[in-house]
């Protein structure tokens, strides 16, 4: 009974000291997945997404020249406003969105830490731009393994304009 | 403070006195409340990264010889220093619930046994998170969450072995399966770790801990209790056990063989 005593802890104490994985295996990254069209089923032969206020060379978001009918872009956030503003230059034509929002710092993991969350809870639009559909609202870290078919937010451009 | 503490060592070392036992050349077997302290706290700042304090207590009291209704409290203090965020959590726990030999005493003398056991756990602690460094395309941030006074509810299954080393002295050793029931909600941070439950993060927890104690021996008895019989009808034509130590070890109505004070 002694030795079991003493031969068990020591068993107790190796599986209990080696249960502690500190590797980060969650994504961290918020972006929201947004999803582009032009009214009437017209191609979008060329895209470029920027920042509002963003007009350096690294302020490229997203850029495409291939022509196809839909384009697909994940998108940050402001951590520190209320709304984020995105200018689009779609087949030569420039427009911008304004997403308003609502974040919080949400925790992922102990290893992984903190990833902000939003609530989209509306959006200004230039002319260029059809309609917006918020499909979406919730935008957090998990947002990135969206299917294909599945977005936050479905923007289509006007066809006359572009 | 010093004259109160020599004293209760003294008393500790002359009722755990073997010579005691054996006045008038009888055998007894000696029960009693159990107090003890749960060393592996101690070891907690060695075995993780981050900085855990704190420390537990834990007493039982035998019933039935075999059973033991058990009572454990603590407290921890939690800082653990990330890149991106600090997060601090202390709080007090307490947990109630029993444990049951799975063995048989094998004389009078015998203490030594294997067991298991359940807990309700309940613990209440505040968290707080400093220092929540955020960056992406638009730029940095650094936010912090204010103390939160959180609690939280949970169930542990418990396996184990427990010695008596020296006399009235049991050193021993178990280890815990925790299953969270309820805890505070808080929309930015789930605790990844409890006071008393410890870490939350994958699956189950597990935990253990280390007891060393001491037995007041405070009741004696010539009974060698009977292992529980788990289920299963009596079967009519089988002879009971006449055996004449074979009473009730510390049942209602106050137990055949048992003696109280040495």
């Amino acid at each position: 009974m002694r030795i079991g005593l003493i031969s068990f802890l020591l068993l107790v104490i190796t599986f209990v000291s080696c249960t502690d994985v500190n590797r980060c295996y969650d994504s961290v990254d918020t972006l929201m997945i947004s999803s582009f069209s032009v009214s009437g089923f017209k191609n979008i032969t060329s895209m470029r997404i920027k920042g509002l206020n963003h007009n350096d060379v690294g302020g490229i978001l997203f850029t495409d020249s291939t022509s196809s009918l839909t384009k697909r872009a994940p998108l940050p956030l402001s951590l520190s406003a209320d709304s984020t503003g995105f200018i689009f230059t779609v087949n030569g034509k420039i427009d911008t969105l304004f997403v308003r929002h609502k974040m919080i710092i949400s925790f992922i993991s102990e290893y992984c830490g903190f990833a902000p969350a939003y609530t989209l809870s509306g959006y200004r639009r230039s002319k260029g731009i059809d309609s917006v559909r918020i499909t979406d609202a919730k935008v957090n870290s998990q947002s990135i393994v969206k299917t294909t078919n599945d977005q936050n937010i479905k923007i289509y451009f006007n066809s006359a304009t572009h | 403070m010093t004259k109160i503490l020599r004293s209760i060592l003294i008393a500790l070392l002359i009722s755990s006195s073997p010579a005691l036992a054996k006045t008038k050349g009888e055998v007894w077997r000696y029960e009693g409340p159990r107090i003890g302290i749960d060393i592996s706290r101690f070891l907690l700042p060695v075995m993780t990264t981050a900085n855990r304090t704190g420390w537990e207590l834990q007493a039982d009291i035998p019933y039935k010889g075999n059973l033991f209704p058990t009572f454990e409290t603590g407290m921890q203090w939690f800082d653990d220093k990330h890149d991106a965020f600090q997060y601090k959590n202390s709080g007090a726990y307490g947990r109630l619930g029993v444990d049951m030999s799975i063995v048989k005493f094998e004389s009078l003398k015998d203490h030594d046994f294997m067991f298991v056991g359940f807990r309700y756990g309940y613990a209440i602690f505040n968290q707080q998170t400093d220092s929540i460094k955020s960056s992406n395309y638009w730029g940095s941030r650094i936010t912090s969450l204010d103390r939160h006074p959180m609690s939280a509810h949970w169930g542990e299954l418990v396996f184990g072995m427990k010695g008596e080393l020296l006399p009235n002295f049991f050193f021993g050793w178990s280890l815990r399966a925790k299953f969270p029931l309820v805890v505070t909600n808080d929309q930015n941070i789930k605790p990844y770790i409890i006071p008393g439950l410890g870490k939350t993060g994958n699956g189950t927890p597990f935990d253990f801990s280390i007891t060393v104690s001491y037995r007041f021996p405070i009741f004696k008895t010539k009974t060698i209790p009977k292992p529980i019989s788990i289920g299963g009808a009596k079967h009519p034509g089988l002879n009971e056990d006449t055996d004449p130590n074979s009473q009730d070890f510390g049942g209602s109505g106050g137990g055949g063989g048992y003696n109280r004070g040495r």
